[in-house]
């Protein structure tokens, strides 16, 4: 019988802002920890919440084996490696007082504006070792800050956003990203025209790849139902576009190493897509097992849950071009808000934007009225993906350029 | 009883939950937990901050409580605070799930429960991967305050889900089948509803074409309706967006007319389901609200700090997600009321327009969309043709006036692998529903 544990432990000091200011303060430190033992093709395991009885744990996975879960799958095993990306932060108390005179900042510059929402600082530690020499533990901490900005004479219940991710607490990094948002924001503008024109979508916005991370799932398309299924190894998508799972440094939304098998891929990342050409959906071991995928260590699960196959941190391969050069002299539409939108079966996109802004590539110019996007998937990524840009030339973030149709709502 | 500190309104809350989740893929058992687990919350206030602190240590609580309290200012005037005055204050124990419990119910009958629909789906060809989901909650939480709330209650939910996904010649769709309730005999002898709702979707996947984009009237099935109203009102109605906000106070004013005259749009927390909240999360009692009466602004969903804000009265709206977060202002069921005409009839008198049967997901902002995920055509005041659609929009405020027919038949629907996000917190269970209303001019992509 081979024994494993998982243990997962969140610390965190979550400030609330109401109005521009600090509504409240918040303290966790939630530690959840998985025993896993595995018998003869099954797995049967238990969790508990805080300070725990590992004997108890383990007796009641032994237990659990009765619930007859399958698990004819190898444990990952013989590797031991920690990563441990945290950097620098500041104390509770200092933290605080940096948000405080962010704040005070915020009202001094922006006062037709009200901020609200979260900051935080989010330290996470993972670990899975077992009974057969695997050891892995990553740790890391991060400033997350998710302000919603509201125009004070709009009746709308918030207008804009701020997204503030880094492992240092650079208030001025943060400044810097609200004030491209209400510079552009304060500043009225119309679409060149209304037709296919480049969109810049930010690095942090899932919306254009939705619809490729759920074709690409190895259940969908070993069991036939994906759109992909005929199309392994084919070269379907633009030559410059590659997409692949990543858990490296500079990922900072979920860059854990391991998935929650313990498979950890060569330099923590895995391509699906090659140059245009779909090289695997994603896989958990049961799923390259049952239909013979490459396995790409796509699981995931909670602390007492069996590990099963989802998808984890995708990522375009930047080009070697800056936005600017990327877009090539054109005007584009970089979206802020796109809440709503969708792919039809058939693989039609369509989105409302709630928030634009019109950009050259080098800055946000100005704020464009609501508009509506469309395109097709193959399309998208085929011969209209333009590419992501090596610098982050806006808003702190790499920008994904799509040739769409674009017109006002 | 715990020890509360000198001039600081606390609160404690615990939650002690069991649940169940058992998930069958392709008909092979890939899940089958059974979790038991305690957790606090504690809040401090002081008058001029709140502090937080979640806990998995429920024995040591008075501690938690005692390191937490050194860190707000006393306030000899605490207890005539707007906001801690607003609290109500409650006492006893509350269960309605002793008898019933759904986390007595032996675990191989909710296996079996669930085994016995395989052949259904097994038999449909068109289905390529299938997952079967039972999941059940029951949630016993108890609530103290130095106010002297000292309560004790109960809820729980049971749910059946399956997901497919069906590919017919290359065309494909994403869809499913849920019930949820608070008693395991309700998930019994659903064989034909499953089978319906295979076979439509079967047809649908065959049959459905890409619409023509435009502006259509647009019948909405209860589910779509709830989705509606959770979407573009509901969140509009949640008073935290409100705070010292006077743009907003001018534009929402009580009494101010907002819709159609036949729109009524409530929030409770009576209705047994997702949306069951007896106590919020702050101690209130549950209560009926109506965000709209007759196309009348009529209220909004408040915590205590919004409804002393705002100077209103509390509606119980102050939920968390679990004992890791604090509460805010959320919904519980929020539905359109019925009206008085026929599903039929409103079909009837279209002459060429979209009927959407069920959706992928929705938002609202002053723009609302949803996602359809079965729709067809109608013409000359019949079905017609399946026509498949990414996104329907529309202004919200020009929206609630272009509501044009509401259906006497109406539905009120649990929250069952999903549910409500806001913020941080996601997702909160709810209940949504409504009748089939009609809307014109909703922009259809």
């Amino acid at each position: 019988m081979i024994k494993e544990k998982y243990v997962n432990r969140i610390k965190e000091i979550s400030i609330n802002i109401v109005q521009t200011g600090i509504e409240s303060v918040r303290k966790k430190d939630i530690l959840k920890t998985g025993l896993r033992v595995y018998d003869k093709g099954y797995i049967g395991i238990a969790g508990g919440l805080g300070s725990v009885n590992e004997d108890e744990l383990e007796r009641r996975a032994i237990d659990n084996l009765s619930l007859k879960v399958p698990y004819p799958y190898e444990p990952s095993k013989d590797l031991q490696k920690e990563v441990d990306y945290r950097e620098g932060i500041p104390s509770e108390e200092d933290f605080v007082s940096e948000v405080d005179e962010l704040l005070n900042t915020l009202k001094d510059q922006f006062p037709d504006f009200t901020f609200s929402n979260k900051i935080n600082i989010t330290e996470v530690e993972s670990r899975l070792v077992n009974s057969v020499g695997l050891d892995l533990d990553y740790k890391d901490r991060l400033v997350i800050g998710q302000l919603i900005i509201k125009e004070k004479a709009s009746a709308n219940v918030f207008d804009a956003l701020a997204l503030y991710v880094d492992r240092q607490c650079h208030k001025d990094q943060y400044l810097n990203i609200i004030r491209e948002t209400l510079d552009a924001y304060r500043n009225p503008v119309k679409l060149p025209r209304e037709d296919k024109l480049p969109v810049v979508f930010m690095d942090y916005d899932r919306t254009p790849i939705t619809k490729l991370v759920e074709e690409l799932n190895g259940y969908k398309v070993g069991t036939g139902a994906s759109l992909f299924k005929d199309f392994i190894g084919a070269k379907k998508f633009n030559e410059s576009f590659t997409l692949y799972q990543s858990a490296e440094r500079e990922d900072l939304l979920d860059p854990q190493f391991f998935d929650a098998e313990g498979v950890v891929n060569e330099g923590f990342k895995y391509a699906l897509i090659d140059k245009g050409r779909i090289i695997s959906p994603y896989t958990d071991k049961k799923t390259a097992h049952k239909f013979n995928l490459p396995l790409t260590g796509s699981a995931s699960g909670e602390y007492d849950t069996v590990p099963s196959l989802a998808p984890r941190n995708f990522k375009i391969q930047a080009s070697n071009k800056t936005l600017k050069e990327l877009l090539d002299g054109q005007l584009a539409v970089a979206v802020v808000i796109a809440s709503g939108g969708d792919f039809t079966a058939e693989g039609n996109f369509g989105t409302p934007v709630q928030l634009a802004f019109l950009t050259d590539g080098e800055r946000l110019i100005g704020r464009l009225p609501e508009l509506k996007l469309s395109g097709e998937l193959y399309s998208m990524f085929g011969k209209d993906f333009v590419g992501k840009s090596k610098d982050k030339a806006f808003l702190g973030q790499n920008a994904l350029v799509i040739n769409l149709d674009v017109e006002y709502l | 009883m715990y020890i509360f500190p000198k001039n600081l309104y606390t609160d404690v809350r615990i939650e002690d939950v069991n649940y169940t989740e058992i998930t069958y893929r392709n008909g092979e058992l890939t899940q089958n937990l059974r979790r038991n687990y305690k957790g606090a919350f504690i809040r401090i206030f002081d008058g001029h901050r709140w502090y937080y602190s979640s806990t998995t240590d429920v024995d040591n609580i008075q501690n938690e409580i005692d390191k937490l309290a050194l860190i707000p200012k006393e306030n000899e005037n605490i207890m005539d605070h707007p906001i801690v005055k607003k609290f109500e204050v409650h006492k006893g124990e509350y269960l309605q799930f002793e008898e019933n419990d759904i986390s007595k119910v032996k675990h191989e009958d909710k296996l079996g429960l669930l085994k016995a629909y395989f052949p259904i789906i097994e038999n449909k060809k068109e289905i390529k991967m299938w997952r079967a989901v039972y999941l059940d909650r029951k949630v016993t939480k108890e609530f103290y305050s130095s106010k002297g709330a000292d309560l004790k209650f109960d809820y729980q939910t049971c749910t059946l889900a399956f997901r497919y996904s069906l590919n017919v010649g290359g065309k494909t769709l994403e869809s499913g089948y849920d019930k949820t309730d608070i008693c395991f005999d309700t998930l019994k002898e659903l064989d034909s509803k499953l089978e319906e709702r295979l076979d439509r979707d079967i047809r649908y996947v065959k049959e459905a074409k890409p619409v023509k984009p435009g502006k259509y009237t647009v019948i909405f099935a209860p589910a779509v309706t709830g989705v509606f109203a959770h979407e573009s009102f509901g969140h509009k109605s949640e008073a935290d967006f409100m705070i010292g906000d006077e743009t907003m106070m001018k534009e929402w004013p009580i009494g101010k007319k907002v819709g159609a005259d036949n729109l009524s749009i409530v929030d409770t927390g009576e209705i047994l389901g997702s949306g069951f909240v007896p106590f919020d999360d702050e101690g209130t009692k549950a209560k009926k609200t109506y965000l709209i009466k007759n196309g009348i602004l009529s209220g909004r969903l408040h915590s205590a700090t919004t409804a002393a804000a705002l100077e209103e009265e509390l509606t119980g709206n102050a939920r968390a997600l679990n004992f890791e977060y604090e509460p805010i202002v959320r919904m519980t069921s929020t539905y359109i009321e019925a009206g008085d005409k026929t599903k039929e009839e409103l079909i009837s008198e279209v002459k060429e327009g979209i009927l959407v049967v069920d959706y992928n997901h929705g938002s609202g902002m002053s723009t609302f969309t949803i996602a359809p995920k079965i729709s067809y055509m109608i013409r000359d005041g019949k079905i017609a043709e399946p026509v498949n659609i990414s996104v329907i929009s529309g202004n919200v405020m020009e929206t609630l006036y272009e509501i044009d027919g509401i259906s006497k038949e109406m539905e009120i629907i649990s929250s069952s692998l999903g549910g409500c996000g806001k913020l941080e917190q996601f997702p909160l269970p709810i209940g949504t529903g409504g009748p089939y209303i009609r809307v014109k001019n909703v922009t259809v992509q």
